[in-house]
């Protein structure tokens, strides 16, 4: 079996003078969940909507499973594009059937995705009595139907209460971990930090970063120092094997330290050289932190 | 193709609006059909009364006549059919439901397909229904029923078919291109009442007869009756296999266009 679940070469599209999706190269692994970072209208969803043969891009190819893409491939890929789309006079059962239908699925297990998006009680009422939440619901109840290989989540937790945010969020851990790979396409930060082993971060249809979260994220701890005798305190500070890097900055220094080191630990070893710290400060640096450097590098 | 037919029957199965539109169809085309006979007689023998020459009374239900009869004058309901056509294929275009019918698993050709097969049974349907009751009012009307005065002119109502079928290709077509609703109806009524007759008119009488709308509505000529004879004027009371043959050309051309055009589009 393949390793790659998904691959895209160069794929571009544009919308009149605006380029949607400049030249975006990109593979995904089994076994991964890959999220799509960008602030709005980088061109998350239209990536999406290529690789479901939504939008026919200028130029470019993917391949799923290693294969030209084609309506069979798709019955394997579970999918929620940008908002809920069913048949309003329809409940919500009769939608799924109809997707059942499409996809070659049996019936029966349109029960299963319905209670696993707790909408169980709810499925013999028309769509068009829903609220946006369950609307939301039920799109990733169509997509979990038939337990595709792929899901392809964009923006997955739009509309949905707190409560519904967390379940979702549970859901696509407990996919991931049974061995789905999961495209999360999302402008939460926060979202596709907790959930994500992957990330490709978006910026007017270019790839700005592609790579594991653990690499983005490395280097998130830093610990800000100052003392007295700043020349003192450099020289044993490199020679401390969990400091990783020194930076001066503002009349501190910025240390990049290993995971396991804390603050209580490094005064304690600056303390036995002498030198007590006038400036301690603990930076965690977030996703958020990171992509927010990472699109305003541009715009210097 | 019996699962495109399964996904599609559900989208109308359980549709009040189809059901409501179909209920009308059918009471309309059967008050008409019914009625068509004492109406035209009460209009003649109002018009008759000062005539030196006595007219005679119409029978439009007696066979074999029945069948023609009745075919041209349920040419005249397609225009309904065509708007059931064009509610229900622009539906999956302003649900976006198309999109996740796509991104589902279906081929755009399906989708394509599945609509086509859709117009063919709402076409098998109406011509069903046409049958049944030129067949009924044809027994309850002619006076010696032989077989072969019931089959001889039979031929109208699989021609009624391929009538209703390529005018609703045309719908199908105006849908798939436009796929708003309001627009679609509001071009494609532009086009049938307004746009083709002007065409028909600048153009010599032997090419706008192969005008889309204009061949299908002549394909079932004006029935002759004795009171056309009596005006000496002569209408075709045959089907003609090159009008036929246009018909069927057509019905393939506005798939092909619809497919090129839905090929590579966004949705």
């Amino acid at each position: 079996m393949q390793k790659d679940i998904l691959e895209i070469r160069n794929l571009s599209k544009s919308y009149g003078r605006l380029k949607a999706l400049d030249s975006l190269s990109l593979t995904v692994e089994k076994g991964s969940v890959f999220g799509i970072l960008g602030p709005n209208g980088s061109g998350k969803t239209t990536t999406l909507g290529v690789l479901l043969d939504i939008i026919k891009a200028d130029s470019g190819e993917y391949f799923w499973f290693g294969r030209q893409p084609d309506a069979s491939v798709r019955k394997r890929i579970g999918a929620l594009l940008e908002q809920p789309l069913f048949y309003p006079y329809l409940t919500a059962v009769q939608n799924l059937k109809i997707i059942a239908d499409i996809r070659g699925v049996a019936y029966r297990e349109i029960n299963a995705v319905l209670d696993l998006v707790k909408l169980g009680d709810r499925k013999f009422y028309k769509y068009n009595t829903f609220s946006l939440g369950m609307k939301q619901r039920l799109a990733v109840a169509a997509a979990m139907l038939g337990n595709p290989d792929v899901l392809i989540l964009d923006e997955p937790t739009n509309s949905l209460d707190p409560k519904g945010i967390a379940d979702v969020r549970n859901l696509i851990t407990e996919v991931a971990q049974s061995g789905v790979t999961i495209v999360l396409a999302s402008h939460l930060l926060d979202e596709v930090e907790k959930v994500c082993s992957h990330v490709l971060v978006l910026e007017k249809g270019k790839k700005r970063y592609a790579g594991p979260v653990d690499e983005v994220l490395e280097g998130a701890l830093s610990m800000e120092v100052a003392a007295k005798d700043m020349l003192l305190l450099e020289t044993v500070l490199s020679q401390m094997p969990q400091v990783k890097t020194i930076k001066k900055q503002n009349g501190f220094f910025v240390l990049g330290i290993h995971e396991d080191f804390e603050p209580g630990l490094l005064n304690k070893k600056l303390s036995e050289q002498g030198i007590y710290l006038t400036h301690l400060a603990v930076r965690t640096k977030s996703l958020e932190k990171y992509f927010l450097e990472l699109l305003s590098d541009d715009h210097e | 193709m019996n699962r495109l037919i399964k996904i599609d029957f559900r989208k109308y199965f359980y549709n009040r609006t189809f059901w409501v539109l179909s209920a009308l169809y059918v009471v309309l085309v059967v008050l008409v059909f019914t009625g068509a006979e004492a109406f035209i007689n009460k209009i003649v023998s109002n018009v008759g009364k000062n005539s030196p020459v006595t007219i005679p009374n119409f029978s439009l239900y007696s066979f074999p006549f029945v069948w023609h009869n009745l075919a041209f004058l349920a040419g005249f309901f397609k225009i309904f059919l065509a708007l059931i056509v064009i509610i229900f294929i622009t539906n999956e275009f302003s649900y976006k439901t198309i999109r996740q019918n796509v991104m589902s698993g279906m081929s755009r050709v399906e989708f394509l397909f599945s609509k086509v097969l859709f117009v063919f049974f709402i076409s098998l349907f109406v011509t069903l229904i046409l049958f049944l009751t030129a067949f009924l009012l044809g027994l309850t009307h002619t006076e010696h029923i032989t077989a072969s005065l019931v089959f001889s002119k039979m031929y109208f109502v699989p021609t009624y078919f391929l009538e209703v079928f390529t005018f609703l290709l045309i719908a199908l077509m105006f849908a798939f291109v436009l796929q708003k609703q309001g627009l679609t109806i509001g071009l494609f009524a532009l086009y049938y009442y307004v746009v083709e007759p002007i065409i028909a008119f600048r153009l010599p009488d032997a090419v706008a007869r192969f005008l889309p709308v204009r061949i299908t509505a002549h394909l079932i000529d004006v029935p002759n009756s004795a009171l056309m004879k009596l005006f000496g004027v002569n209408f075709r009371e045959y089907v003609s296999w090159l009008d036929v043959s246009v018909c069927l050309a057509y019905s393939v051309l506005f798939v092909v266009i619809t497919y090129l055009f839905l090929k590579n589009r966004d949705l």
